[in-house]
């Protein structure tokens, strides 16, 4: 009884050992890591102390049940891969050394930046799937958010904090006012999010070539253009101004990546917001059924997918690029769906599942550079992976034939006797 | 007016028909494959892999004949994919066709640089299908319609056949019936002992013959080469065309044709410069009239009844 009055305590203990270990390990000492550790390790004897060991069992054991299929559908995938790479006459073993080691140790703060904005657009397209939405447009979105962070980055002289956290904002609102008349229409005559919001993706990638010439993109310079950089005041704080050892690219936007999936998560599973998003997302006429606003639920969740998926381009503008170029097609918006889709749309899940992403393009990269292998070997095998975890009937249409097989043969040896 | 005839003239309209064509292939497969009853956003993958092995077959064969065969081929194969993810797997529509998508650029660059040595562009084919461009006698001959439809490349033509071909199928065949009917009421097509499953598989596979000839229009008819990125979304604007074009054939060769004539004004726009208007305005055009297109504006713009969603059988022996 004692020990619950000392929730707080513990949970305080847990977030702070846990930002402290991913501070540090985005900072480059690798020995933030055991912070990590001991967040989960405090996490979970807090949950032993407080219940029983059955209750923490009965916690651990789905998660491992639900990770089952994801991790045989990637290491499928890798076998796959190695099997092309064996038959097209290069190494695989050599591959996958390299692709690892580039991801994971060399260049590891490359996959960091690469999965920043795959965390957000990810979130986005996750939260749109639980309403049962495709915001398949998150691209779109992102183009929006990054067109203002430049726009404001360039104009803004405000105090720093102050400058940033309204560039963040206004990109924000002004990405999720991009998805209006899709949600709008979405609920009016019913028009399909997939198409609208694909369609709209499109028409912002040619208004941001005309916002990059709009904007100091030279059209006698250098092919892409580029527009002018944003001012040294709304940079993106990075991990070198609190450890100076530390990479000096990596930004504070994968944390507020992480910060945006706890606030989706708490968002999903703890208001009544979230409780009617998934409800409606699971069964809209039961949900109709319950007095639950339907439309009004769907345009929200259209706009907030919006609002997170725009997160993406003012990071990637204020804390990397700081410019925007013309035609990068980047793909972070299409790259988003398939890291919502192989977290199975869980918030929590997007931040791993985009770091994953991010080491398989960095590891691919650093592959390329030290073996010749093409890299294209790695997008092969992020689509495998890709069809082999969202398709899931696959497995049990495989445990039908494997038990129609094995009926068939008891059969068969019951006819003999 | 000297620059109002330089952009509206026959060259204006010949230029319409030949950037269409690859949206209308596309537009009118998709049809098909919509009017079976699964959604199909994967065409841009389709098309990419029809044109890569168009130029990887023609390269080797020298002949520009079995590249397109190869093209096609490589399509329906492909879209094979889709078939088995959607309607044996049950996969999200949408889903399939957006990792296809995705997976066509990876396996395509792969395999360009496992051919050629480097990613970019292929090396070009010896003959184009470009070469092979007739005219009709007496036909062509006709102002301004002569020169658009009766003095064109062999895929143009095909194209043509291949618009009224869809539509005697839709319509007049009882294949063309069965099909539509699993899309409308797939129940009701299971219930008369058709197979619900066979029709989305030969929408699917129709569809991706269909976008890969359209590829192969691209790299050995229009090009003599495969480059990356040159289908450049017509895959997507063949979406559009479908869907502007209400889930119909004829109307689907009609928005295409429409944003093909978009595209060759822009273009000329460009090199004209009359106005001080960005080309990009005019590219986004066939984004804005699909928007307006299933914003339900247009009348009868309406998909299929069973589209996009899936069908489970139940069966005894599973």
């Amino acid at each position: 009884m004692q020990i619950t009055k000392l929730k707080p305590v513990f949970y305080v203990l847990a977030v702070i050992s846990g930002i402290v270990g991913i501070v540090m390990y985005f900072s480059s000492i690798f020995s933030g890591f055991f912070f990590i550790l001991l967040a989960l390790i405090i996490y979970y004897l807090y949950r032993l102390l407080a219940t029983d060991l059955k209750t923490v069992k009965s916690d651990i054991i789905p998660l491992l049940k639900n990770l089952l299929i994801p991790l045989i559908g990637m290491s499928s995938a890798i076998i796959i891969g190695a099997i092309i790479m064996a038959l097209t006459g290069y190494d695989p073993i050599k591959a996958y050394k390299a692709l690892f080691y580039g991801g994971f140790v060399k260049n590891w703060s490359i996959s960091i930046l690469n999965a920043t904005p795959l965390v957000f657009t990810g979130l986005s397209i996750a939260f749109a799937f639980k309403a049962g939405l495709f915001n398949i447009g998150a691209e779109g979105q992102y183009y929006i958010g990054a067109m203002v962070a430049t726009f404001l980055g360039i104009t803004f002289n405000l105090p720093p904090v102050l400058s940033l956290f309204l560039i963040f904002i206004i990109g924000g609102l002004l990405a999720a006012a991009y998805n209006f008349i899709p949600a709008l229409l979405k609920v009016k005559t019913g028009a399909h999010e997939v198409i609208t919001t694909m369609m709209f993706a499109h028409i912002a990638k040619y208004l941001s070539s005309i916002f990059v010439r709009g904007m100091g993109g030279d059209s006698a310079g250098l092919h892409p253009y580029v527009t002018d950089p944003i001012l040294d005041t709304n940079w993106l704080m990075r991990f070198k101004s609190i450890f100076p050892s530390a990479n000096y690219r990596v930004h504070i936007g994968i944390l507020i990546g992480i910060g945006m999936a706890l606030l989706v998560n708490y968002i999903l599973y703890k208001t009544t917001f979230g409780y009617e998003i998934r409800a409606i997302g699971q069964n809209k006429d039961a949900a109709r059924g319950q007095g639950i606003s339907v439309g009004k639920n769907i345009f929200i969740a259209l706009l907030f997918a919006g609002f997170l998926a725009g997160f993406a381009g003012v990071t990637q503008v204020v804390g990397l690029d700081h410019k925007m170029y013309e035609n990068l097609n980047a793909g972070y918006g299409w790259n988003g769906i398939s890291v919502a889709l192989l977290a199975a749309n869980h918030p929590i899940g997007v931040i791993f599942t985009a770091l994953l992403w991010g080491v398989l393009d960095a590891g691919g990269q650093y592959m390329t550079r030290t073996t010749q292998i093409p890299n294209s070997i790695v997008e092969i095998i992020k689509g495998i992976m890709l069809f082999l975890i969202v398709a899931r009937y696959i497995y049990s249409w495989l445990g039908n034939r494997i038990k129609r097989k094995l009926g068939t043969r008891i059969k068969k040896s019951g006819g003999a006797k | 007016m000297e620059a109002f005839f330089a952009i509206f003239n026959t060259d204006l309209l010949v230029a319409t028909i030949r950037l269409s064509t690859p949206i209308t292939l596309a537009a009118v497969g998709a049809t098909i494959c919509e009017k079976s009853g699964i959604v199909n956003i994967a065409m841009e993958g389709m098309m990419i892999m029809g044109a890569f092995f168009a130029v990887i077959i023609a390269y080797y064969t020298g002949n520009p004949w079995l590249g397109l065969v190869g093209g096609v081929a490589a399509g329906g194969i492909f879209s094979l994919v889709h078939a088995v993810a959607t309607v044996t797997f049950h996969l999200d529509h949408v889903v399939s066709g957006a990792v296809l998508n995705i997976l066509s650029f990876g396996i395509v660059r792969y395999l360009m640089v496992l051919f050629f040595g480097h990613p970019g562009t292929t090396d070009p084919i010896p003959v184009g299908l470009g070469g092979y461009q007739f005219a009709i006698p007496g036909l062509s001959k006709i102002p301004v319609l002569g020169p658009m439809f009766f003095n064109q490349t062999p895929i143009i033509y095909m194209s043509f056949i291949l618009i009224v071909g869809a539509l005697f199928f839709l319509k007049k065949t009882k294949v063309g019936l069965h099909l539509r009917a699993a899309g409308e009421h797939p129940l009701a097509l299971e219930t008369i002992g058709v197979s619900v499953y066979k029709m989305r598989y030969l929408g699917v596979v129709i569809s991706g013959l269909f976008s890969g000839l359209a590829g192969a229009y691209l790299s050995i008819e229009n090009a003599v080469s495969f480059t990356e990125g040159m289908s450049n979304g017509r895959g997507f604007i063949a979406l559009a065309a479908m869907i502007s074009g209400g889930w119909t054939a004829l109307g689907s060769f009609a928005a295409a044709l429409f944003f093909g004539f978009a595209d060759a004004f822009q273009i000329r726009m460009q090199i004209f410069k009359v106005l001080p208007i960005p080309a990009e305005i005019f590219i986004i055009f066939p984004y804005i009239a699909t928007v307006i297109a299933v914003a339900g504006l247009v009348k009868k713009s309406r998909p299929p009844r069973a589209d996009g969603i899936d069908f489970m059988i139940e069966r005894e022996d599973g």
